[in-house]
């Protein structure tokens, strides 16, 4: 690891809260991790995966921001913006070690937890524990991505929007607007109107 | 029936045969008649199932038409998984299309055999994952692809399925109108060429 670990105390401290969620971890456990994990820092605007390259990475987020989209034609669909503790990658890439067709980019500078592929491999084959805590990690994805997936099908663009900002109120603030709009499929100018609905001192 | 499941893990991990023992013996055969609701909404799901024989659709109501999020058929699983995995109600219905036989391990035994075993632990991590890359090869698929692109993807690797489910359900799950659907699939009559042409 090139980057010193200790300065990065207080969101180490997060990744360990975070991860005990799934399974308690004494700091003992978590201190068997840290050696597969690198520290990755990124300006912003900056493409930390691009299409067409495989995915080595998986991501927590320790700060910062980011998008992950796919360019369609001429556009940019958004399908995820992700803060400090969520987990990003390119999903199909990273497991299928095939070029990513998703980007993905940051919005502010970033600092990554990142594990490459053949180091999680590792953890996994050496602690039956990290074996447990990826199998919970990993159906949580699943359970959120498919609720994600279902909402965005039954809720119509309003609630959508509402739910949205109510869940993230930070996000209206730290993300543009065109690609929030484009993760909850609104088109911009609805997006604008809609936002009058959370103006402070109205209902 | 056994033999169908061993090979479909296989495909994942290597197990020896006392663990694949540890997994069968949590097993329980179920058989249900076609139209047989294996699921409502607000039901939290406890069983993933493996389908020996049949076929059977999972859905939730938007409004009053149905939107079908799966269609499985022998030697793939069938279940709300989300709910599985999470132990929330679930949002969706599974219901038999034909005749079904269902090879069916509950959450409780799953959990169980998981905390004995961890090659069948790694097993369930790399099915569950396969869940999200699934899911996520959807997502891009109606992203980028057209609807005439999606109905010659769906084909080409279905063939089975535009035989044996009702043309409406395909419509449903490929997202499109019936008279969409219908369209297409004279289109492919008369040009079979077009067909695997992606």
């Amino acid at each position: 690891m090139s980057n010193d670990i200790g300065a990065y105390k207080d969101a180490l401290e997060r990744l360990h809260h975070y991860l005990s969620r799934f399974v308690p971890l004494s700091r003992q456990e978590f201190g068997q991790l840290l050696p597969y994990i690198e520290i990755r820092e990124f300006d912003k605007r900056v493409r930390v995966i691009d299409a067409g390259s495989v995915e080595r990475y998986l991501n927590v987020i320790a700060t910062g921001l980011v998008r992950k989209y796919l360019p369609v034609r001429s556009k940019e669909i958004t399908v995820q913006l992700a803060s400090e503790g969520h987990l990003v990658h390119s999903e199909l890439s990273f497991h299928y070690r095939i070029p990513s067709s998703a980007v993905i980019e940051t919005i502010e500078p970033t600092v990554f937890f990142s594990i490459s592929y053949d180091s999680l491999q590792q953890l996994y084959d050496q602690y039956p524990k990290a074996e447990h805590l990826g199998r919970l990690l990993i159906s949580d994805l699943f359970v959120k991505k498919d609720n994600h997936y279902y909402h965005q099908l039954i809720k119509n663009t309003r609630e959508r929007f509402l739910d949205y900002v109510r869940t993230h109120p930070q996000m209206l603030q730290r993300v543009p607007q065109k690609y929030i709009a484009s993760y909850l499929n609104i088109k911009p100018e609805t997006f604008s109107r809609l936002k009058h609905l959370v103006r402070p001192g109205k209902k | 029936m056994l033999d169908l499941l061993r090979q479909f893990v296989s495909g994942y991990v290597v197990l020896t045969p006392e663990d694949f023992s540890l997994l069968a013996e949590k097993i329980t055969v179920r058989s249900f008649d076609k139209r047989e609701l294996l699921l409502r909404p607000g039901e939290v799901e406890q069983y993933m199932n493996f389908i020996v024989k049949g076929l059977a659709r999972m859905y939730f109501y938007k409004g009053r038409s149905e939107v079908i999020l799966n269609l499985a058929k022998e030697k793939e699983l069938i279940s709300s998984s989300s709910s599985f995995l999470s132990g929330a109600p679930s949002n969706y219905y599974i219901e038999t299309l034909e005749p079904t036989t269902l090879l069916s391990i509950t959450r409780d035994d799953l959990d169980r055999v998981y905390k004995q075993n961890s090659r069948i632990e790694r097993l369930g991590r790399e099915m569950t994952t396969y869940f999200v890359l699934e899911k996520e090869e959807w997502e891009h698929a109606c992203m980028r692809l057209d609807t005439r692109e999606r109905f010659l993807q769906f084909v080409e690797r279905n063939p089975e399925l535009v035989q044996r489910v009702p043309q409406k359900y395909l419509a449903s799950y490929l997202n499109m109108k019936p008279e969409t659907f219908s369209r297409l699939k004279h289109l492919l009559k008369k040009r079979p060429v077009a067909v695997g042409n992606r």
